[in-house]
């Protein structure tokens, strides 16, 4: 059987190849940036008058919903790709950015609930921006249930991809119903100079994160996927 | 693609009217919703408007499930989709053809749990019926194009009903909080000034997803497993 060297494995990852070779770096910034933004939350900007300690809750909810709604977006970007070309790191990029979004607007939605308890007095209220990320969360918990099916696998990419399109599709339509039915959220925050660099610090230290989480995730599957190739390949005979 | 859409649709309809169960089904399983919601009544009371809009949506949304189930079931055996796949026309005829067929049975369904709200859950519809009315036809238009859509991306799974239920029912959420909002209006005859912003957003939601599922249908529905 011909083993792949590196090289090989590289070349068919394409674009992805090159973006593994980033995670180190991305890690470590994203390590740092944590650390200056937690410190920033706690040392550098002021605490909020009405709302007191929980409101810096804001600077974690916020960056989570921001970048899971991001990843929304490249799982809609991916997947029309992978329908266009039919390529496989399309379908694993989707997949990969899909999992990691909605693991942070599970987190934002928590974050939120305990916000909301700490203002509103309440866990849960029907505000548009809740009911959109609670909406979004189970179209992608369903999405991703369509990923572990025993379906064929271009066939499941396939419906993957559709489902991924229709999805983000769904988003302005969610938030705009969700918002005539009920809706309490702040229109605007006015925030201090402080907090507001202090929020921009956490945006970034983010972005780093979501950035490391989705590369570690695509790299895993795309792994997977080689040996699943290499396994099958060596148990027909192929190319031995 | 409409006459091959209409053809479709026609044959759906003659195959399901002439199995033992097929439309009856669905009926069933929407009625049993209703009774099954009637319960939590207090004897005596009826339910709040709202609450029997949102009844009526939902088994209109389970009954949708079971439809397309069954429609995109019926080339399941001995490779009758290549039937389908081989005639001289457009994929998106299949889709159109489908959901033509669905709003037909969908609307029947519909048809019998109305009354049944009506006598079941203490409803009356107001003077604002023409509004419900344009408001069922609209909803529908939506639920079916995505119901199409979907329902042949579940085709041929050993759990396509419950595959196809959580992915539609989220995704169609806008279209139920529309139809529960007006439908609340209709049964209560309360001002229904947000009614048209209602209609409104369910009209987006039917250019999108007819848009989406024309360009996407081809990728859904085919045979490469």
């Amino acid at each position: 059987m011909d083993m792949m060297t590196d090289t090989d494995m590289h070349t068919e990852r394409g674009i992805a190849g090159r973006f593994f070779s980033l995670i180190p770096a991305l890690a470590l910034a994203a390590g740092l940036a944590l650390t200056l933004s937690w410190t920033m939350i706690f040392v550098y900007a002021p605490r909020e008058s009405s709302l007191g300690l929980p409101q810096k809750i804001f600077y974690m909810h916020m960056p989570l919903a921001w970048w899971a709604f991001c990843g929304f977006f490249v799982t809609f970007a991916a997947s029309l790709a992978y329908l266009r070309s039919g390529k496989d790191h399309w379908d694993a990029l989707a997949g990969a950015a899909g999992e990691v979004s909605l693991l942070l607007i599970a987190l934002s939605i928590a974050s939120g609930s305990i916000w909301a308890k700490a203002s509103w007095g309440v866990w849960w209220t029907w505000d548009a921006r809740l009911t959109t990320a609670l909406v979004m969360c189970f179209v992608y918990a369903g999405y991703l249930i369509v990923r572990r099916l025993d379906i064929a696998p271009r066939r499941k990419a396939k419906i993957s991809a559709v489902i991924g399109i229709a999805a983000f599709l769904d988003v302005p339509l969610v938030f705009l119903s969700a918002r005539l039915w009920s809706y309490i959220h702040p229109p605007s925050i006015s925030l201090e100079p402080e907090m507001k660099m202090t929020l921009t610090v956490c945006l970034v230290s983010f972005a780093f994160l979501w950035a490391t989480l989705i590369g570690l995730r695509l790299k895993l599957e795309l792994d997977e996927r080689l040996l699943e190739t290499m396994l099958a390949d060596r148990l027909f005979g192929k190319g031995s | 693609m409409l006459r091959a859409a209409l053809i479709i649709a026609r044959k759906d309809l003659r195959l399901l009217a002439g199995r033992s169960g097929g439309l009856m089904q669905a009926l069933l399983l929407g009625l049993l919703l209703i009774f099954m919601f009637s319960l939590s009544l207090v004897p005596g009371q009826g339910m709040t408007a709202q609450g029997a809009a949102a009844v009526f949506w939902m088994s209109s949304a389970f009954c949708q499930v079971l439809i397309f189930n069954m429609l995109h079931a019926l080339e399941e055996e001995n490779g009758q989709i290549l039937g389908l796949l081989l005639a001289p026309a457009p994929l998106q005829s299949i889709w159109l053809g489908k959901a033509m067929a669905g709003a037909c049975m969908l609307f029947i369904s519909q048809l019998v749990f109305l009354p049944a709200i009506i006598i079941f859950l203490n409803q009356q519809v107001s003077s604002l019926w023409p509004v419900g009315v344009a408001a069922l036809v609209i909803i529908d238009a939506g639920i079916v194009a995505v119901g199409s859509l979907l329902g042949a991306l579940a085709r041929g799974h050993s759990a396509k009903e419950s595959l196809f239920s959580i992915i539609i029912f989220p995704l169609l959420s806008p279209l139920f909080l529309g139809g529960i909002r007006v439908g609340a209006a209709v049964f209560s005859g309360a001002q229904a000034d947000e009614s048209l912003k209602w209609l409104s957003i369910s009209l987006a939601f039917d250019a999108i997803f007819t848009a989406a599922a024309l360009l996407l249908f081809p990728f859904a529905y085919n045979v490469d497993e």
